[in-house]
């Protein structure tokens, strides 16, 4: 069981990350703003207070991600500790596999503390205010909220691997990284936008510009679908096929983006 | 020596930035706003941006919202807020109920202030029958539609459905039914209207909704008084008082009440009462008077 | 002269196990867009004895780091193939038995020592008491006792290298394989290093070693091969190669000049 020890090595070097400090600090302030901003809300506190503490939870993951996790793998390219590493008897595979879930167990102990100072700030809201301020609330869904949003950052730190695997640069690794989560937030609402009549929206779309949205959906992951923290903050039904095909997508997205990295990394050379 | 300028150097610059700073808030806050600044980004290219945000950017306009309300409120003539501004308040009341449709505080704050001072009645509605779309539980919503319906619009006949909606809903009151069936026959339109502000005051916990609705509800007791005096005149008399001080004279009512508005009533040929304020600064007649009218 | 021309003196009497054998192994590299090709080993053909000490000689760029990273499998040779204890490079079971020193080592600077050779020693299959037998060893051999349990990244240059070389040697390696072990050391630490080749010798392990300073590979190589411009120009006994000159600088330089009489037309 080779991967255990790069597993757990990862794990160590990336939550030891200096940087993991600024980021809890901030997130400690954006929920402290949550207890402030929702108090201002006259009547649906517990709504906005369901919107700000998943959010927190969403931002701050998704800087783990960026900040901590591209590092992970820009410190063996980068500084060559990657001649250690490779020097044991492990595949290039192995090393691409192990790291990930080094990364994933980092990301789930981070947003697993997050999460808990979330619920406490939502049951201190709770608490402070009468029932009916929280007229809609669900336990259950805000759970399965803040679950979806950690497989997104799984998702999408996967993706990232797969850019470290053939740039050289972590900075073009951000960048990209960056932009497949905008495109990937947003590429839903583009693509409503493409597709409904010219009347509704004000302008026309040329069939070309729809094929390419089109084609952009499937090749991007559509991250919007593990966003259900509307959902969650009105405690509004959310079907079970969804979450299943939702989380079946978000696997079969990882593991071929890491077999896909594993691959690429397989040919990569380190002279 | 040298250590004492420099803290006394540090020291002047730290009370020159703090005077800076607030002498050019005051001044930002003097200058002029225009039209130019009512821009709000249509509601798809929001969503856009909004990325997995919808909820918290829905949060921030509605909040936008209560800031120009509160500095108008605290405007004492309300008809010096301008169109375009109330343009802007709507638009940004929209472009947060887009993002998050089921949010309920800015349906109720486009039903307390826009068919009333700006007379947005239409637009109110838009925004209530989206709410009343999506809050499928919230019988609040196709009631304020019916209400603006009957109350400004005078199209009785589509808020009867609206109250249908509303008294079927969890929480509406079964009476509803039957109001919707007075509405069809018009009754007297002052005590209906008093019946649903009353209703709406109920269900309002919010203060300063509280008292604003309250107002209204005074302004319009006044009126219905002075209605009911008009009609007891009509019927002792024959014909319709000249002025209502003739009512106070032939001791149908003890005293003219009070306009919370400030305006002064009178009574037209037609037999209807009217009030006039005597304010400069609100040269028009009342939206209330229009919409009774 | 033909490509492959190499004299190969056998003269160890345990030339029968080959622990390393690379065989016609040629790699190019891309210089940049537009610019020629540099070939960076030319038909390579070496065969390392077991328990031999190798010195690996040659000028900067002669093609050293490029024969032991293809041997650590870190880049991968045009043609030819390479084999560590008999298996290919390309499978990770040859380095099994293989430690491997990097010229600089560097480390995640957030592990401990002690973190790092659980790593080293689990990854080649160790269980945890061995480790922990083995890194006590090593720790105190290396005399990094005192910093074991600090982070790496607190670690000053030579102690880099020493805790490099107990990773390398934690689960106790037939083969060694260091590129420029004494670089940027201090006099300390060269005759740590020095020391190590020494003890790895009596051991009987195979040490293959690169240098571009003479004096080192005189001191510990039982044989040595001079790589002048991605050629092996020549390998032999250290003693068979003393016995006809004063010094191996003497043999250094006249490959050089015979090299660079072949380059120039």
């Amino acid at each position: 069981m080779t991967l255990w020890p790069i597993t757990l090595v990862t794990f160590k070097e990336g939550i030891r990350n200096r940087a993991l400090y600024g980021i809890t600090l901030f997130a400690l302030l954006l929920f402290g703003a949550t207890a402030l901003v929702a108090t201002m809300i006259p009547r649906e506190v517990g709504k906005v207070s369901v919107d700000m503490a998943l959010s927190t939870i969403s931002f701050t993951g998704l800087l783990v991600v960026l900040f901590v996790g591209i590092n992970l793998m820009a410190k063996d390219l980068d500084k060559r500790t990657i001649y250690t590493v490779l020097s044991r008897p492990i595949s290039r595979s192995q090393y691409i596999v192990g790291k990930f879930f080094g990364m994933v167990l980092i990301i789930i102990a981070t947003m697993g503390i997050l999460s808990l100072l979330a619920m406490a700030v939502l049951v201190l809201m709770k608490m402070t205010f009468a029932a009916d301020f929280f007229s809609r609330f669900s336990w259950q869904l805000i759970i399965l909220a803040d679950c979806l949003v950690v497989l997104m950052l799984i998702l999408l730190s996967a993706v990232s691997f797969l850019f470290s695997s053939f740039t050289s640069s972590s900075f073009i690794t951000l960048v990209l990284t960056i932009i497949t989560y905008i495109i990937g937030e947003s590429l839903s609402g583009v693509k409503a936008l493409v597709e409904s009549p010219a009347q509704a929206v004000g302008f026309t779309v040329s069939p070309l510009t729809r094929r390419m949205v089109e084609a952009a959906y499937y090749i991007f992951p559509n991250l919007s679908l593990f966003d259900i923290k509307v959902q969650a903050a009105h405690a509004l039904t959310v079907s079970s096929s969804f979450v299943i095909w939702t989380v079946i997508y978000g696997l079969i997205y990882i593991v071929l983006s890491i077999t896909l990295a594993a691959l690429i990394f397989t040919k990569k050379e380190f002279p | 020596m040298r250590r004492l300028l420099i803290v006394a150097a540090l020291i002047l610059a730290v009370c020159l930035h703090a005077m800076a700073l607030g002498k050019a808030a005051d001044a930002m806050k003097l200058l002029p706003k225009d039209e130019s600044q009512a821009f709000v980004l249509p509601s798809p290219l929001l969503k856009i941006a909004a990325l997995e945000f919808h909820g918290i950017a829905s949060d921030i306009l509605f909040l936008k919202s209560t800031v120009f309300i509160g500095s108008a409120v605290g405007r004492k003539e309300k008809a010096g807020i301008k169109e375009w501004e109330w343009n802007w308040y709507a638009k940004i009341l929209d472009a947060s109920t887009d993002l998050d449709p089921y949010f309920l505080d800015p349906y109720l704050y486009a039903n307390a202030f826009l068919p009333w001072e700006p007379g947005k009645v239409e637009e109110a509605n838009r925004l209530l029958e989206k709410g009343s779309r999506y809050r499928d539980w919230d019988w609040r919503m196709p009631f304020f539609v019916g209400f603006n319906d009957f109350f400004f619009l005078h199209k009785d006949a589509e808020a009867a459905p609206f109250f249908m909606e509303a008294s079927r809903r969890p929480g509406g009151d079964p009476m509803l039914a039957s109001i919707a069936a007075r509405i069809a026959f018009k009754e007297n339109r002052t005590e209906t209207a008093i019946f649903f502000l009353e209703e709406t005051v109920r269900m309002t916990d919010d203060q300063s909704l509280k008292e604003l609705y309250e107002t209204r509800i005074q302004a319009l007791q006044s009126i219905a008084l002075l209605e009911r005096g008009v009609g007891l005149y009509k019927k002792k008399f024959g014909r319709f008082p000249s002025t209502v001080d003739d009512l106070v004279r032939r001791n149908i009512i003890n005293q003219i009440p009070v306009d919370p508005y400030g305006g002064t009533y009178s009574v037209a040929l037609d037999g209807k009462v009217r009030s006039t304020t005597s304010s400069e600064l609100e040269p028009h007649i009342s939206p209330l008077m229009r919409s009774l009218h | 002269m033909d490509n492959i021309n190499i004299a190969v003196a056998d003269n160890s009497p345990m030339c029968s196990n080959n622990m390393i054998k690379l065989v016609n192994i040629s790699k190019k590299y891309n210089a940049g867009i537009g610019e020629k090709r540099v070939l960076a080993l030319d038909s390579l053909e070496l065969e390392i004895h077991q328990g031999e000490v190798f010195g690996f000689l040659g000028p900067n760029g002669a093609g050293k780091s490029t024969t032991i990273k293809i041997l650590m499998n870190l880049i991968y040779s045009d043609s030819g193939s390479a084999e560590i204890g008999g298996k290919d490079v390309r499978n990770p079971e040859a380095r099994k038995v293989v430690g491997f020193l990097p010229e600089n080592p560097y480390f995640y600077d957030y592990l401990t020592a002690d973190e790092l050779m659980w790593f080293g020693g689990k990854t080649a299959g160790m269980d945890l008491k061995s480790i922990r037998k083995r890194s006590d060893f090593l720790m105190t051999k290396v005399d990094l006792q005192n910093a074991r349990k600090r982070s790496l990244r607190t670690y000053s240059k030579g102690m880099m290298q020493r805790a490099g070389l107990a990773f390398a040697l934690i689960h106790d390696p037939d083969v060694v394989i260091l590129d420029e072990p004494m670089s940027g050391l201090d006099p300390i630490g060269r005759k740590m290093v020095g020391d190590l080749l020494i003890e790895l010798k009596q051991q009987g392990k195979t040490v293959f070693f690169s240098s571009h300073i003479l004096n080192d590979i005189e001191r510990f190589s039982d044989r040595a091969g001079i790589i002048i411009g991605g050629r092996l120009r020549l390998v032999d006994s250290l003693s068979k190669l003393l016995s006809v000159n004063s010094n191996l600088e003497e043999v250094f330089m006249k490959e050089v000049e015979a090299a660079e009489g072949e380059a120039a037309p």
